[in-house]
């Protein structure tokens, strides 16, 4: 399990690194992390002819307030984002979702934008952006661009990113500060990607939810934003939320698949399930599932 | 946690190591990163090599394309098994008889599976030799795969040449017509259907072979392996060389699980490689490799009935038996073991099977951690299922049917003695430490409030230490001395893949001998140390070695106190060695430390007695009784999640007779590593094979190993009943794994029972077939599409036209295939009239028979054989012109297969 | 496929090397610089047995190439111990406990609960090492010796 042979580059910006990615015609690879391309790259099932290592570029680190929003560097480092002061005090539940993503030692290295570009359907962070409504912020040669996180997926690790394209920032909306969270995940083991899990903001005013944010990972061949349930709860005041109700709409915007570890049909149960009862415990509901 | 511990310990030195929790010797090295394993071995010259495999189940090779592989830089050779068939090779299985199936090092013309090995290239590296092996084009007319063992039963055969798909079979179905009036007849009868997943051992250190020729016919091959003997010896047999011209070095391995019990494809071919090369080749399995393409394990599928009386007392039962053995078997296996050890710890008036292993294209069956294991499985299920069924507790209904101490000695219905197995008073001393009327309480309560318990008990014994009834299956050589210096040194063919045998021997030769465990050495790991054994199999070292070492370091010391007496003047009797010092009873001014002793005997010769040899050595070697069983009870109690389907163990408690603890640090540590591994199979572990007969769990993200949150801390009861053997150890290093899985089905079952019964055991109980039983249909997506089973209809065989016999007198070329595998022989056929004598003629010798009956075409006649037991084989036999079928009833081993020809 | 040479120090030994793009540090460290105590299990980032600590901080070595630690300070199992042979408490209490078998995911095992132990402040290390323990596979032990280390190391520093 050796990876094939390829190019190492190691830009110290992100002209450089979109230049190399423009000239290699398709044929680079970026590297941030590593903790999921890697294996990848061992069982050879990615052959880039160039890696392109970002972690040099300084820019692309870090977490910042930017107008409107939180931006989180790509190359952040997962454990790094775990400790920052500004995610732990205005986004929580970015922060709870992190805490689920591999393990210690995976965490120490790999990325907040790596496990965000790559797109495994059944991560968390993927689904974090689009439940929140995060913006994805996009460079390359040919200039930049931004794409809500909800249209950056495609499928199973296929994203909009063209093969020349770098991305940069994602940038998180504020959220309220004293949002609730809303978060389950069901995975054999700790650290395994989930057989269904949901991610969520919500905000309450006044004993109504004025904003929600859900998503779903493990439940299609993309995170999937639960806008059906979300409609349905903005406006509604917590006396007059039925949690069973919530879960059927929010499962009707999933496309579950059968593997070997779970059925569809398993996902869709136990999703509608975790969903009411995080609901209940979130809002604390006294009809709780 | 350690409940109770007791040991009942002898020893003659004041200072007691056997019993305690002595640090291992292992852990020094293995640490500090200072460990030997075989990819940390680097010798000149060394080249790499990879593997080009198929990707295909089933097929007809029709082309290699080597020419763009071969151009690569740092490529320096690419065999094929046209190349490779130079070197000759017969493989064998684990019991050294040949393999039935026609394996070969690479694939030859045909693949039987996906993984097979195709080409094999080496390289100057590793890398180099994977990016050549990518350039290998292989075009193969793909076949449609056969890869279930339903698929077995009807689809094409595996093995062209081959009659039919059963890879091994014994039993009789016949014998059901004698069962079948007893099951009728019974209060009740329970039906249970277990099928088995396939299990990838996964050690954590893959496969390795590191083989490096020297002079013209002699290799060092350093060796992922169970016992450097073993496998010395077995090469040197596949390869048809002699045995001392091949040397086995494994210091460390990474783990063994059975998987490493022989060499397989990859590391002989390596070796007829490095053989062809002339120089050290190494291949290291990587983990792609060691999930898809190592032997795997399990995958049976199993139905049991069982007839209770209206007391709940056993009657009858009838097992049918099969299990997946893949295109290459490491020895082709219907298991005969799981029916022999079913019922030796029950009362049970009459039992019946068949049993049979099925090939398919798919990886090849090997052994792992107790491969009968499915005996307790099936019989453990079925008995709580049965409990629930009656009405009866899961523990009452196994104290009126098992075998206690005043019921012994006591043989079982396929004639298995036991006169010292203790699991009804393993069961006893769980129920005595734990409170299972509160558990009740408190799962009553739960329910109240949705929450599921469960508790599950199960009860087994073990055959451990066997030795003297299959080739393989030796006693052990220890040679003890000690040096000038006064050090112990003792040399073993033991052999460590975490067992920690350097310890628990140093243990018993520090006690035997008087001296501190720190002053004594123990070499293993090298064919060239010590005499034939088979190392770790068959839970087998604590026993046997252990055993070895005892008598050994009692024999030491005999000449130690014989050498001391005469230096003192004093008689033998009023020496004692204690700590290293060695003194004389009512003398203290004349202790003197061993070393002293030690420096005469080996430099002053005349200071000794006369005609006493110089040095102080001695050799043992042991060979303990046939076989000794360990015994046990375990319960566990686990909480399932109603909404999700998770299982979480809350408490788990071991009450184990492996007779004397030599460390009791080692031994719950066996114990434990077993048990986490039933836990792997009863709820995560899965290898999985699609239609097309692909493997689908390739990394360790699909291949779920258990992780330490899936593991509760165990706790344990020791009850110690010394066995038969010097020192009365029992075996124990893979108890867990057997007794495991049908205790934590249980719990699981009990906390499912409000909603029903676990109709069909299929492995692993994952969260969706859990919520299968839960809410009472198709969640996890797998019951529809599972094949029912086909319902053996044994067509009354038609009698056949008699056929003109032109006389059977003269010469036969036969086989029988017996459990251990196929054994030639030459019968000789006498006949006078209807009457016929003659003899059968093995390896082993020939035996006369007299009094066989020939009818049409038609010969029956028997022959009482002492070994491996002693058992009537009836035989009954067709001829056919030039060639001869039919069966031997083998007494308990139920019927084998005869086929021949004329000689 | 480039080559780059990197200079990198391993338990406080400076080496350079040339180094081909692909090769793994965990590959790197054990066939270049000879730290076979490092050991690849799974070679794709499940296992744990190749955590080794890079500037401090551990990670698994197989999911990083050798050309990514240039510059780096790296601590490999062989470099835990005190250089007078003292063992390092981690490795103490695993041997005390049992808490390897055939010690083939032992480094990694070691490597991590030492990162953990140095770095964890405040109360709540039994948890954190647990926690980080899903990170290590051992198919030996049932993971029984490692917790009783782990509570060793916990109330030691309690």
């Amino acid at each position: 399990m050796k990876p094939a042979p390829f190019d190492y580059v190691r830009p110290s910006s992100v002209e450089e690194a979109c230049r190399v990615l423009a000239e290699a015609g398709g044929g680079a690879t970026v590297i941030a992390g590593g903790q999921t391309l890697m294996p990848l790259l061992a069982l050879r099932m990615s052959q880039p002819f160039v890696l392109v290592d970002i972690n040099g570029i300084a820019a692309l680190k870090g977490v910042t307030r930017v107008e409107g929003g939180i931006r989180v560097g790509p190359a952040t480092r997962q454990a790094d984002a775990l400790r920052d002061a500004t995610l732990a005090r205005h986004l929580p539940v970015f922060v709870t979702a992190l805490g689920h993503v591999g393990h210690y030692q995976t965490r120490n290295r790999g990325t907040v934008g790596g496990s965000i570009a790559l797109g495994e359907p059944a991560a968390e962070m993927p689904a974090t952006a689009v439940a929140l409504g995060a913006r994805v912020e996009i460079a390359s040669v040919r200039g930049t661009r931004t794409v809500p996180a909800d249209e950056f997926y495609l499928g199973p690790y296929m994203t909009v990113l063209e093969p020349d394209e770098l991305v940069t920032g994602v940038v998180y909306p504020d959220w309220p500060d004293g949002h609730l969270v809303l978060f389950r995940e069901v995975a054999q083991r700790p650290g395994d990607f989930a057989l269904v899990g949901l991610v969520g903001a919500l905000v309450l005013e006044g004993g109504t939810v004025s904003r929600a944010g859900i998503g779903w990972f493990g439940m299609g061949p993309t995170p999937i934003r639960a806008r059906q349930v979300e409609a349905a709860l903005v406006g509604t005041a917590l006396d007059r939320i039925d949690p069973q109700t919530m879960a059927r709409l929010a499962i009707a915007d999933t496309a579950p698949f059968d593997d070997h570890h779970a059925s569809a049909e398993y996902r869709r149960t136990v999703g509608a399930r975790i969903f009411a009862r995080a609901l209940a415990e979130t809002l604390d509901l006294r009809s709780a599932a | 946690m350690n409940i109770e511990a007791k040991m009942d310990v002898g020893g003659i030195g004041a200072a007691r190591y056997v019993g305690t929790r002595q640090p291992r010797k292992e852990d020094g090295r293995l640490l500090t990163g200072r460990g030997q394993f075989t990819d940390d071995v680097r010798v000149p010259g060394m080249l790499h090599v990879a593997y080009v495999r198929s990707a295909v189940a089933r097929g007809r090779i029709v082309s290699i394309d080597l020419d763009a592989a071969r151009e690569m830089p740092g490529v320096q050779a690419i065999y094929t098994q046209a190349d490779l068939a130079a070197v000759p090779v017969s493989f064998q299985t684990f019991f050294f008889t040949p393999v039935e199936a026609p394996v070969t090092l690479l694939a030859d013309g045909r693949v039987a599976c996906v993984g097979d090995p195709i080409a094999m290239v080496v390289a100057d590296s590793r890398a180099l030799a994977e990016d050549a092996a990518s350039l290998v084009e292989v075009t193969i007319e793909e076949e449609a795969p056969v890869v279930t063992i339903a698929d077995a039963r009807t689809g094409a055969l595996v093995h062209p040449e081959r009659d039919d798909n059963i890879a091994a079979e014994m039993g009789d179905e016949d014998t059901r017509l004698a069962i079948q009036p007893l099951l009728d007849a019974s209060a009740h009868v329970v039906t249970t259907r277990v099928r088995h997943q396939r299990i990838a051992q996964s050690p954590m250190e893959g496969r390795a072979c590191l083989a490096s020729p020297e002079g013209t016919n002699e290799m060092t091959v350093w060796l992922g392996c169970q016992s450097p003997h073993l496998a010395a010896r077995w090469i040197a047999l596949v390869l048809g060389m002699p045995t001392e011209a091949i040397r086995v070095i494994a210091k460390d391995v990474g783990g063994g699980f059975g998987l490493k019990n022989i060499p397989w494809k990859e590391e002989m071919a390596v070796i007829a490689a490095a053989k062809l090369m002339r120089c050290p080749l190494k291949w290291i399995e990587d983990r792609f490799e060691a999930l898809t393409a190592s032997s795997h394990a399990r995958d049976q599928d199993v139905t049991l009935s069982v007839g209770f009386d209206a007391d709940a007392r056993l009657t009858a039962a009838w097992c049918d038996y099969a299990c997946n053995n893949g295109a290459w078997p490491m020895g082709e296996d219907a298991n005969i073991a799981v029916h022999m050890f079913m019922w030796p710890c029950y009362k049970l008036p009459a039992y019946g099977f068949v049993t049979r292993g099925w090939y398919t294209n798919t990886m090849g069956l090997g052994a792992y951690r107790g491969p009968w294991a499915m005996e307790s499985l099936v019989r453990e299920t079925l008995l709580d299922k049965a409990a629930r069924r009656i009405g009866v507790d899961p523990v009452e209904l196994r104290r009126r049917n098992l075998i206690y101490l005043p019921d012994q000695p006591h043989t079982s219905t396929l004639g298995i003695p036991v006169e010292d197995i203790t699991p009804g008073e393993c069961l006893e001393k769980l129920v005595a430490n734990v409170d299972f009327p509160a558990f009740r309480r408190e799962q009553a309560e739960a329910r109240k409030e949705g929450r599921y318990l469960g508790i599950g008990v199960a009860t087994y014994i073990e055959p451990t230490g066997a030795a003297g009834s299959m080739a393989p299956m030796t006693g052990e050589t220890v040679h003890l001395r000690i040096e000038p210096t006064g050090k112990v040194v003792a040399m073993l063919s033991t052999h460590s893949q975490g067992h920690g045998t350097a310890t628990t021997m140093a243990q018993v030769i520090a006690e035997q001998l008087g001296v501190p465990y720190e002053d004594v050495a123990v070499y293993e790991g090298d064919s060239a140390i010590g005499a034939f054994s088979p190392g770790a199999a068959g839970s087998r070292q604590g026993v046997i070695a252990g055993g070895a070492t005892w008598k050994a370091a009692q024999l030491l010391a005999e000449k130690i106190k014989v050498v001391a007496a005469h230096l003192s003047n004093a008689s033998v009797e009023t020496i004692t060695i204690d700590g290293g010092m060695v003194h004389v009873a009512g003398a203290p001014e004349m202790s003197r430390p061993l070393r002293e002793i030690a420096e005469i005997a080996y430099g002053e010769p005349g200071r000794l007695p006369p005609g006493l040899a110089t040095g102080l050595e001695a050799q043992y070697r042991y060979q303990p009784p046939p076989m000794t069983m360990t015994s046990a009870a375990h319960c566990c109690m686990v909480e399932v999640d109603a909404e999700t389907g998770f299982v979480r163990i809350l408490r788990w408690i071991s009450s184990k007779d492996c007779g004397t603890v030599i460390n009791p640090g080692v031994v719950e540590g066996q114990i434990a590593g077993g048990l986490a591994q039933a836990i792997g199979q009863v709820l995560l572990e899965d290898m999985p094979y699609d239609a097309r007969g692909n493997p689908l769990a390739a990394t360790f993200k699909d291949y779920m190993l258990p992780t330490i949150f899936d593991v509760p801390d165990f706790e344990y009861l020791h009850a110690s009943t010394p066995s038969q053997t010097i020192g009365g150890m029992r075996g124990v290093g893979e108890g867990g794994c057997i007794i495991g899985p049908p205790t934590l089905v249980n719990a699981i079952a009990d906390a499912l029972s409000p909603f029903g019964e676990i109709d069909e055991l299929v492995l692993p109980l994952t969260p969706a077939r859990i919520l299968d039983v839960i809410e009472q249909r198709d969640v996890s997506g797998t019951r529809a599409s599972e094949v029912v089973p086909v319902a053996e209809v044994t067509a009354p065989v038609e009698a056949a036209p008699v056929a003109q016999v032109s006389g059977i007198d003269g010469d036969w070329n036969m086989v029988l295939k017996t459990p251990m595998g196929p054994q030639a022989m030459v019968a000789h056929f006498d006949c006078d009239g209807d009457a016929v004598s003659g003899w059968l003629e093995a390896p082993e010798g020939r035996q006369a028979f007299a009094g066989g009956v020939l009818s049409g075409n038609q010969l029956k006649f028997e022959m009482k054989v002492e070994k491996p037991m002693k058992i009537t084989l009836k035989y009954d036999l067709t001829f056919d012109g030039q060639t001869v079928s039919g069966k031997c009833k083998m007494g308990m081993f139920g019927s084998a297969k005869v086929t021949g020809e004329r000689g | 496929m480039s080559e780059h040479r990197i200079d990198l120090t391993v338990n406080g030994h400076r080496h350079s090397a040339r180094v081909e793009a692909r090769t793994g540090l965990g590959e790197f460290l054990r066939d270049t610089l000879g730290y076979t105590g490092t050991h690849l299990a799974c070679e794709h980032g499940v296992c744990g047995a190749c955590t080794v600590l890079v500037d401090g901080v551990a990670m698994r070595s197989c999911l990083m190439l050798a050309v990514q630690a240039d510059g780096a300070e790296l601590t490999t199992v062989e470099g835990l111990a005190a250089p007078d042979g003292t063992l390092h408490p981690v490795q103490q209490a695993l041997k005390d406990n049992f808490g390897l078998q055939c010690g083939f995911c032992t480094p990694g095992v070691a490597m991590t609960l030492a990162a953990v132990t140095r770095d964890h402040e405040g109360p709540g290390l039994e948890e954190a090492l647990t926690k980080a323990m899903s990170g290590h596979l051992c198919r030996c032990t049932g993971y029984q010796g490692i917790r009783r280390a782990i509570r060793q190391l916990a109330g030691a520093s309690a």
